[in-house]
């Protein structure tokens, strides 16, 4: 059966490419060493597969057609189609149908009710981690989209399930592969709001205690009641919920955490100890 | 709820000759959605805070960005605008 090998979180935000000659030293100091840290990690778990679960910010679904959570089952993914994300040097990521057809059928198996894709552009909600964590080779990619962009969201208290139903797939996956699961986006900001720039570091710091301490259900009351005052992107923070419903909800590691001002967003790093 | 024909117009600017077009010619594009009245002159008038009741938040600050409108213009007239925490659940 295949292990689980790691699991990790990571933020995202897009002016972290966009913006990067622009920020203060301190804050690419900031970021290097999460991402640097985050990559370290990724790296020294040897994954075959890594499920990557990340907003879609716009790309490839609309207001037609809005998926709460979806799978990608291709066998491979086309790379970001945002114009000021060239650098990343894949224009295609290796897919795994096998085990992200197991992750759909293990979903519909525990009452959970996937939209699947055969064919996604992973945006930089995907990318900017994999990228700036310097995560090469890649192992082949499993993304599952959470809407966490458009309301009316999927609750905490089912992102959490989600991850642990993510966990039960990856363990009952019939074969040798090393899987592991990254959350990407978050912690506080908003976007295009009326309290755009703002970064909750109360928010965020109290939202890592929890993840440190909490049990789950205190976890995603805690968010339910504080997230929508924290700005539209810390909705993102339900793929940090899913990553901890992986994890069985116990062995928070944060990496860093700091409010990098110069990209808008409570930037955060963790990974979870397993075992 | 979202204005659909808004949405799709914020949408559709991801395609990069859409853009370009809009930028030059925004009467043309804009004859191709059918948009209310209301909600054209709104974006006539570049009127971020009406619009920003109409659409995504991250569709509409996307949307002026490519209509040309520099980000320290959008954030001023924005945070002029209200929204609410209940306006994100």
């Amino acid at each position: 059966m295949a292990e689980l090998a790691g699991i990790f979180a990571s933020s995202h935000g897009p002016m972290i490419v966009r913006s990067w000659d622009k920020l203060a030293p301190a804050e690419r100091q900031s970021l290097d060493t999460g991402f640097q840290e985050l990559g370290r990690r990724i790296t020294a778990a040897k994954l075959d597969a890594l499920i990557v679960i990340s907003p879609d910010h716009w790309v490839n679904f609309f207001l037609d057609n809005l998926p709460s959570i979806c799978v990608g089952v291709g066998e491979s993914h086309d790379g970001p189609p945002e114009p000021w994300f060239k650098a990343f040097p894949h224009r295609k990521l290796a897919g795994h149908p096998a085990l992200a057809e197991h992750v759909v059928r293990t979903a519909l198996a525990r009452d959970f009710e996937p939209s699947v894709s055969y064919q996604l552009a992973l945006d930089h909600g995907f990318c900017i981690p994999l990228w700036k964590a310097k995560v090469d080779p890649l192992p082949a990619i499993v993304p599952v989209i959470f809407n966490d962009i458009e309301p009316p969201f999927p609750s905490f208290k089912r992102c959490y399930a989600w991850g642990a139903m993510l966990a039960e797939a990856v363990k009952s996956f019939p074969g040798n592969l090393r899987v592991g699961v990254l959350g990407t986006g978050g912690l506080s900001h908003s976007i295009g709001e009326a309290d755009m720039g703002r970064i909750d570091e109360a928010f965020d710091r109290d939202c890592i205690r929890h993840f440190e301490r909490s049990d789950a259900a205190t976890l995603c009351d805690f968010l339910a009641e504080r997230q929508p005052g924290a700005g539209n992107g810390a909705s993102e923070v339900r793929n940090w919920v899913a990553a901890h419903g992986a994890a069985g909800g116990r062995g928070f590691d944060l990496i860093g955490y700091a409010p990098i001002p110069g990209v808008y967003v409570g930037c955060g790093f963790a990974s979870w100890k397993l075992g | 709820m979202r204005d659909y024909w808004l949405s799709k117009l914020c949408f559709d600017l991801q395609t990069p000759a859409l853009a370009d077009e809009y930028r030059a010619n925004r009467d043309a594009v804009l004859a191709r959605y059918p948009l209310k009245p209301e909600v054209r002159a709104a974006i006539m008038g570049d009127d971020v805070a009406a619009l920003s009741k109409l659409t995504n938040p991250y569709l509409l600050r996307f949307y002026f960005l490519m209509a040309g409108m520099a980000e320290d213009d959008y954030l001023r007239r924005i945070r002029a605008s209200k929204a609410t925490a209940d306006e994100r659940r």
